[in-house]
């Protein structure tokens, strides 16, 4: 545990907030805490407390359980798209600043075409050809993620390729593959990781506005996202609706952030910071 | 011989195609390398001695003229020369993988030949660790735990661990304090001695090259102004820059 105990007090309030949001929200779904996510319950708009402890939503379902559910779909999208994110991005950056040449040049023009989309139309753009559900949702996520990782991956893969070490591997006679796994992905975790994280964080932010604009996830599925929609009619009359799934998600985004900032500091060397 | 340079030139273009730049890194360069032969290199910063390790290395190609190695051109794969020819790098802190143990590092240019058991692979590691002086122990660490000197002693470890008949040091102690730079100088002779492998030695610090070099050649602005024994070099060197470099020792 040498990583914690050099960890500052943000990297460690960081960890530990995401720790307890996915561990609540693991018991809650596992042990069907609040009961049924779906099931009409009790009274339509109910405030919190009592029976129910957030309250219940316009149908009158609790909205604990809808609560968990959420937050579960929405870590679990974004935790799949950027997992396929950062292997894509990994090979393309790899292949772009290790072999470079023509491969590299193709690589980063496509990578800037996407890169110069504003998030939210290539997000809705992707909902209208797919179709609006989970499948939309990850595609744009790791369509708006990829070009920055794969920037930065290839910037390191450059710095790391030019190193003495990979040119005394060369001159061993090492093949691409031995070099890639010996040598470029392991002084490339580092930067991958930092990168991951940050793309978790747009990724849930991603998840949210899609959700939010009705192309995320459907309902009767809830999501943090499609909580804050549905809750958005409510607002005046039934606030906590907003609030609750509000405050998680932002809870989540900086707690991914502040964590995320506390990796770099840990895994990058300094002269790589300017790079992020 | 073990290296000939014929009339190697090295041409790096820049700039868009109608305002192209050209730089010429080497201008025919001649040289050759005998078995068990150390040629000094020296030359100021930017005089092509780099470049021309890349060319004897065969990491590149010659724009002009020809590269034979052991009397053949380089080969187009690279796997055809492993183990028969290293390099000790410039950086003692980029020159080993963070992430390998000092051992793994070692053994790299044995395990990547093949042919060796794992057995024999550990066996000749510690053995030629022991011959850089340096204890079995220092198999375990990792480069971070290693000072410069340590480090290069590693390199130099890792580029004679598969015997091979030629090695170049580029800038090898340029980095490294005096009194480590002797150390080190007085390995190089030592495991030469042993080994009797050639070798191209690349520094800007003529004094080195005076203690190991067998022959001296001086670069100036990518050309080779003299070449001469060590001895006759040092004692009446024939060109005006050559005599300013053993003037200024």
């Amino acid at each position: 545990m040498t990583g914690w105990r050099k960890a500052d007090w943000l990297t460690r309030s960081g960890l530990v907030c995401l720790a307890v949001l996915v561990l609540v929200t693991v018991v809650g779904t596992v042990f069907g805490i609040g009961g049924d996510p779906d099931a009409m319950v009790g009274p339509r708009l109910a405030p919190p407390g009592g029976e129910f402890l957030l309250g219940t939503d316009e149908l009158g379902r609790s909205m604990l359980p809808r609560l968990f559910e959420g937050i579960g779909t929405t870590l679990l999208l974004s935790t799949v798209a950027v997992l396929v994110t950062a292997v894509l991005a990994t090979l393309l950056g790899v292949a772009a600043g290790y072999y470079g040449g023509w491969l590299g040049e193709v690589v980063l023009r496509l990578v800037e075409v996407l890169y110069s989309f504003p998030t939210i139309v290539l997000a809705i753009l992707v909902a209208a050809v797919v179709g609006p559900g989970q499948t939309a949702t990850m595609c744009s996520i790791v369509l708006i993620t990829i070009p920055l990782m794969t920037r930065v991956v290839r910037a390191a893969a450059v710095t790391v390729s030019e190193r003495d070490y990979v040119t005394s591997a060369v001159i061993s006679g090492a093949g691409w593959p031995r070099i890639l796994v010996r040598h470029l992905l392991p002084n490339l975790s580092g930067t991958i990781a930092v990168q991951g994280t940050y793309a978790l964080s747009v990724g849930i932010l991603v998840e949210g506005g899609l959700s939010f604009l009705g192309f995320g996830v459907q309902p009767p599925q809830s999501s943090l996202g499609a909580l804050i929609q549905q809750g958005s009619t409510y607002l005046l009359t039934a606030p906590w609706l907003v609030i609750v799934p509000g405050i998680v998600l932002i809870v989540a985004v900086l707690a991914i952030n502040v964590f995320g900032d506390g990796l770099r500091d840990g895994l990058e060397p300094r002269e790589a910071r300017s790079l992020v | 011989m073990i290296l000939e340079l014929d009339d190697v030139g090295v041409t790096f273009t820049g700039g868009p195609p109608w305002a192209r730049t050209k730089v010429y890194a080497m201008k025919g360069v001649s040289l050759t390398l005998a078995e068990g032969e150390i040629l000094g290199l020296v030359g100021e910063s930017g005089s092509g001695k780099t470049t021309t390790s890349t060319v004897a290395l065969g990491l590149r190609r010659p724009t002009s003229g020809s590269a034979l190695f052991e009397g053949k051109p380089f080969p187009k794969r690279r796997k055809a020369l492993a183990g028969r020819m290293q390099a000790v790098l410039q950086h003692p802190q980029w020159s080993l993988n963070p992430r390998m143990r000092v051992g793994h590092c070692v053994a790299e240019p044995l395990v990547v030949l093949g042919g060796t058991t794992k057995d024999e692979v550990t066996e000749r590691v510690l053995a030629t660790l022991g011959q850089v002086g340096l204890d079995a122990s220092f198999a375990q660490r990792y480069p971070h735990q290693l000072s410069g000197g340590q480090r290069q002693r590693v390199s130099i470890a890792r580029a004679l661990v598969t015997r091979p008949p030629f090695v170049v040091f580029d800038e090898a102690v340029s980095a490294l304090d005096v009194s480590v730079q002797a150390q080190i100088l007085n390995l190089v002779k030592d495991l030469r001695a042993e080994f009797s492998f050639a070798a191209l030695f690349i520094s800007h610090d003529i004094g080195a090259v005076r203690y190991v070099a067998d022959r001296v050649a001086v670069m100036r602005h990518g050309e080779v102004v003299e070449t001469a024994p060590s001895a006759v070099f040092f004692g009446t060197p024939e060109h005006e820059y050559s005599r300013q470099l053993v003037e200024a020792l």
